[in-house]
């Protein structure tokens, strides 16, 4: 039983990190591939903040949010001068850069030995360790990335996104900074992908690179298209069903040196699937152009 | 010191040359980018290892067999992928994403058929090297040198003087054009992969004698063949040599400087400079610009 609320909660961050990437690549067509490059900042953040400071993991995550948004601040500026795959090799290039500074700056980071012992999150002092504790906390931000991420989206300043994605002339034709636009989509993508990672980070109480590699990415970035671009059920659907769906290979009884490639092989095919038969995914209004 | 370190450059800068200019003949035929070329590259290492070590079949044969091999899978993975795709009309992006998947896919299936260790080619011991201008160079690593300066030839000759190449080079600059005039396009793409497919296959060969083989590998190999064609300016064969040796000069040179560790961070930054700076490559044609 503790092991399907620990697949609950690891697919409750996972959906935290799918509906933030819809909003860049969904809702705004920008094809950003580096978006575990944002958690992999908040969640360092916070643990460091955490074991060398002894910041409240509270305030840890509140930091490392705005760091990792900051990051995005950066990320969007070659969105501004480059399209499509052209963006996409960039951002991949951007999540390559964070990935070896989290590996290769030894005397921070502890390189990928990692970092053990991070402490977990505190209410009223007492540690929330409990698995169901953490379901609630991590459900909650599900719903609180849900609600902020709707409310852009579903406003005038969703509207304009879109305009972004289907035809970036003509909304700066209509007097639209596209630019701000942009940026302001990748400082909130990376803002709650950096919580996601914080989250990630006080639940498992140790995190090294290999949590953060550009697979992981590519992985986000299947389970937005998967569930459906620009569609927020989309990325519950998403976020969950291709956390939860190989799980299933465990307990048919494969050892992990079977089951661990298998999924990826499974992931692999469904995204060429995916491409073929139906690019705009299960829910999705919108496919890239 | 410094002399190693170019020499150093050049090895790593010939490998990927040889997987930049496969990339490039696929490139100017699709327009995309055809990710799982890494992963034809590391296919190409592991049926060399299947062929040379478990089959114990002669090292000429079992090579040549590998590069025929890795040139049908290219051809397979666009008829049963990117063949489907280009009847929709999609975007680059989608075909991108495809690209993708058959890389994650066959790289794990490589992984659960041959496991995650490390193998290699080499049967005896690594033999000293020839002095060379105060650095030293190995017989492998002087056949790598040369031999991605001879496949360089094969294609830029292939491409500007034979029939093949012309219609490679009509279907790039316009597809519509080279069907008015009768050219097959899908049968000149077939013909693209197989080529480049057997380079990056040649290249996985020739890295796996040198250094090791494992299921990951792909990865980096097509990361830096992208990079070292975007750097060369996309598209041009000419470019693609270019772009892989100056690539691996500036990674082994920064290496000088800092740790070994930072080579791929170096390799993406000089990519972004280039993408925001020269978009379109030292060798770079302009038509590239209605693009970016």
């Amino acid at each position: 039983m503790e092991y399907l609320i620990h697949i609950l909660i690891i697919s409750g961050i996972y959906i935290i990190l799918t509906l933030s990437l819809n909003l860049i690549v969904g809702f705004t067509g920008l094809a950003a591939l580096g978006h575990i490059a944002f958690a992999c900042v908040g969640a360092y953040t916070s643990s460091l903040l955490a074991l060398n400071l002894g910041v409240s993991p509270w305030v840890g995550l509140l930091i490392g949010a705005i760091l990792a948004s900051i990051i995005g601040a950066i990320v969007s500026f070659p969105s501004l001068r480059l399209k499509g795959d052209y963006l996409a090799i960039a951002t991949f290039g951007l999540g390559v850069i964070v990935y070896s500074i989290a590996k290769n700056w030894v005397g921070l980071t502890r390189g990928p030995m990692g970092l053990p012992g991070i402490p977990a999150f505190k209410i009223f002092g007492y540690e929330i360790n409990n698995v169901w504790a953490y379901l609630v906390l991590v459900f909650i931000f599900v719903i609180i990335t849900f609600i902020v991420i709707r409310n852009i989206t579903k406003s005038p300043f969703g509207r304009i996104l879109t305009a972004v994605r289907e035809d970036e002339i003509a909304a700066e034709a209509m007097g639209k900074n596209i630019n701000k636009y942009k940026l302001i989509v990748f400082v909130v993508g990376a803002f709650f992908a950096g919580i996601a990672g914080s989250l990630y980070a006080h639940y498992i109480s140790f995190i090294d690179p290999s949590s953060f590699t550009i697979m992981e990415s590519i992985t986000v970035l299947l389970m937005v298209v998967f569930g459906g671009m620009a569609s927020l059920k989309g990325s519950l659907v998403g976020g969950s069903l291709l956390v939860i769906l190989p799980e299933l290979l465990r307990f048919l009884g494969m050892p992990s040196s079977v089951a661990a490639p298998l999924r990826q092989m499974i992931y692999g095919l469904l995204l060429v699937i995916l491409m073929i038969w139906r690019p705009q995914g299960l829910l999705g209004k919108y496919r890239f152009k | 010191m410094i002399h190693q370190l170019i020499l150093n450059g050049l090895i790593a800068g010939s490998i990927y040359s040889i997987i930049a200019i496969g990339f490039t003949v696929i490139y100017r035929t699709i327009k995309f980018f055809h990710f799982a070329h890494g992963v034809v590259y590391a296919a190409g290492a592991y049926l060399a290892y299947t062929f040379f070590i478990l089959l114990k079949i002669n090292p000429f044969i079992s090579f040549i067999l590998s590069i025929v091999l890795a040139a049908f899978l290219g051809m397979a993975i666009d008829r049963f992928v990117y063949s489907p795709l280009r009847k929709h009309k999609t975007s680059n992006l989608v075909f991108l994403l495809a690209s993708f998947g058959v890389f994650i896919f066959l790289q794990n299936l490589l992984q659960l058929i041959f496991g995650a260790q490390i193998l290699t080619l080499r049967t005896g011991p690594v033999k000293e090297g020839h002095h060379l201008l105060g650095a030293i160079i190995t017989d492998t690593q002087i056949l790598i040198i040369v031999s991605s300066l001879v496949l360089f030839f094969i294609c830029w000759l292939f491409s500007q003087r034979t029939k093949f190449g012309k219609a490679i080079r009509a279907v790039s600059d316009d597809p519509i054009g080279a069907r008015v005039v009768g050219i097959n396009s899908e049968k000149i793409i077939m013909i693209a992969f197989a080529i480049g497919s057997a380079l990056a296959g040649a290249a996985g060969i020739l890295i796996s004698l040198e250094t090791n083989i494992e299921p990951t590998m792909g990865l980096n190999a097509i990361l830096k063949g992208i990079i070292a064609s975007m750097i060369g300016g996309i598209g041009s064969i000419p470019g693609a040599l270019l772009g892989g040796l100056f690539l691996g000069l500036a990674e082994n040179l920064g290496i000088w400087q800092i740790q070994a560790g930072w080579k791929d961070a170096i390799a993406f930054v000089i990519l972004i400079l280039f993408l925001l700076l020269r978009p379109s490559g030292i060798m770079g044609v302009k038509t590239e610009k209605e693009k970016i």
